[in-house]
């Protein structure tokens, strides 16, 4: 009974812990070639030390805040939104990047990327992604 | 009005501004577009207080409590194409009697990135030289008032902070074993003739004319061999640094006097972060040989080994609180650093508020052991405390700084 129990706890928390992505899609300009991203692309990309991808120009768009911008920021690029906001900042402020642009909603981020060529953003599990590809991370 | 009085409003009327400015979305009016492409303005500004028990800090008259630490800078960049960027910051501050007011172009640089592994810049460009040179004027970016002033001195900070010539940069990721990003340089050296090496040279009698100095460099860091991890190595070569300046040796007798050194430095530096802890040590080495000319008379010979370094912590305790503490060590002259007058040692203890907004406030206690040479230039200085140094300093340092 007791093994069971430790089974059924540690399956929850594995559950818990890969369910994070999951709450989140990643999504593409039509423009981006490729249909699949790395997870390592992907933090490269928004981390702005890469800006290619797919076979283009590659520009990170951002939620501003919210529990799929918390979900995302530590899924895949290991920070929390303060750090990251630093990190960003310590470019901006010596020239070496601009701010990426950050929008408020699923629904400005699915038509700001359906727009912009090369434009690569998350948007929550549940959002209408009409007009945009979804990447899947690999 | 009295300083506790002066203290009290200006933290007073900051929270109550952060306040207001954090309910509208600036964004909205900093990010623009001109001729189809989008324009970004960004900007900060710091207030602070110091206050000291005996020794005069910074050229301020901290012993009496001294509001003349204010720095701002505000920046404009655009992309030009997917691959070319421009942009430029202007900086200013008032820190004691450095600075007075007199803004600096604090880079300003076209930016093209050829790939992931490989870009130039090129222009006025922040120079790469351990953890945070290029970031030292930006409070907000670091847990501490004050960086340890054995690495970032507030008063020198021309003679690294940026240089006029190019970089070659790039990002190479390792795999499993995280990425390694390079940056070299070459140019010539910035000069602040409001910096603490002017001030310090009028004490001696010298009037500071000129400082021409090339330098080449180069940074390598290597981020998340394991997950949080960063190491880093930076070389900074100067081969002919010339300083050339005045003295009055009699009171109708002016003499020229020259500086001809070279100067290498060499910083190793590493960060470690795990959940809300922030770990950080750097340790560098500056050594200057060289010539000095007092007019007619034969030339001196003279050869320095500085050294220094800190090792620091700062964990986050909430969303909103910060506690930090370090240790910096800073030996102008080694191996003779014995005595107050031959090191600078600083234990610091530091709170970091983020209040709402981008606005941040911050209370840090220094405790200081030595006061360095006489041509330490850093923090000290003979002027500013005609009836001689102490040999210790306890300072009070309050800083609020809110960026957009």
């Amino acid at each position: 009974m007791k093994r069971t129990s430790i089974l059924l706890g540690a399956c929850s928390l594995f559950a818990a812990v890969v369910a994070l992505p999951a709450d989140f899609k990643v999504i593409a300009n039509s423009s981006v070639s490729s249909s699949s991203i790395s997870a390592d692309e992907l933090k490269d990309v928004f981390l702005l030390t890469k800006n290619s991808f797919g076979g283009g120009h590659a520009e990170p768009v951002l939620e501003k805040g919210g529990a799929t911008h918390e979900a995302f920021v530590k899924s895949y690029l290991g920070k929390t939104d303060t750090a990251l906001q630093t990190y960003y900042r310590s470019l901006v402020f010596t020239g070496k990047a601009s701010m990426p642009k950050t929008l408020a909603a699923d629904t400005e981020v699915v038509a700001y990327v359906a727009k912009t060529k090369g434009a690569i953003g998350y948007v929550s599990a549940s959002a209408a992604t009409e007009g945009v590809k979804t990447l899947e991370v690999k | 009005m009295h300083t506790k009085t002066r203290l009290f409003t200006l933290i007073t009327v900051l929270c109550a501004a952060s306040a207001g400015l954090h309910a509208q979305d600036l964004s909205n009016y900093t990010t623009f577009q001109v001729d189809g492409r989008t324009v970004q303005i960004h900007g900060f500004v710091s207030q602070g207080f110091l206050g000291s028990n005996d020794n005069n800090y910074l050229t301020t008259k901290s012993s009496d409590g001294s509001f003349a630490f204010t720095d701002f800078g505000v920046n404009i960049s655009t992309q030009i194409t997917d691959k070319f960027r421009v942009g430029a910051q202007f900086y200013d501050r008032n820190l004691g009697n450095l600075g007075n007011w007199h803004p600096q172009l604090d880079w300003a640089m076209g930016d093209y990135k050829f790939a992931d592994w490989f870009g130039v810049r090129a222009g006025k460009v922040k120079t790469v030289l351990g953890l945070f040179n290029d970031t030292q004027d930006m409070e907000f970016l670091h847990t501490w008032a004050i960086l340890p002033q054995s690495m970032y001195p507030l008063d020198l900070r021309a003679s690294t902070i940026a240089h006029t010539g190019g970089d070659v940069y790039g990002n190479i990721r390792l795999k499993k074993f995280g990425d390694l990003s390079y940056t070299g340089y070459a140019g010539l050296q910035s000069f602040d003739k409001y910096g603490g090496y002017v001030y310090g040279l009028v004490n001696d009698g010298l009037t500071l004319r000129g400082l021409a100095a090339k330098q080449y460099g180069v940074d390598l860091r290597w981020n998340n061999l394991l997950p949080g991890l960063l190491f880093g190595v930076s070389y900074l070569h100067a081969p002919t640094s010339s300083v050339t300046a005045t003295i009055q040796v009699a009171p109708t007798v002016i003499f020229p006097f020259g500086i001809k050194d070279q100067q290498n430095t060499a910083a190793y530096y590493g960060e470690y972060k795990f959940r809300n802890l922030t770990l950080d040590g750097e340790y560098r080495r500056q050594i200057l040989t060289g010539t000095e000319n007092v007019g007619p008379l034969p030339a001196i010979l003279f050869g320095e080994d500085g050294r220094g370094g800190y090792a620091s912590a700062a964990y986050r305790v909430s969303k909103r609180l910060e506690l930090g503490t370090y240790h910096s060590r800073f030996y102008p002259l080694w191996p003779a650093s014995q005595g107050a007058a031959n090191h600078m040692f600083d234990t610091v203890a530091t709170a970091k508020i983020d209040l709402v907004g981008r606005w941040d406030l911050k209370i840090e206690g220094h405790f200081m052991d030595g006061y360095g040479t006489y041509y330490s230039f850093r923090g000290f200085y003979p002027q500013d405390n005609p009836a001689g140094l102490k040999p210790r300093t306890n300072l009070l340092v309050i800083r609020t700084g809110w960026n957009f």
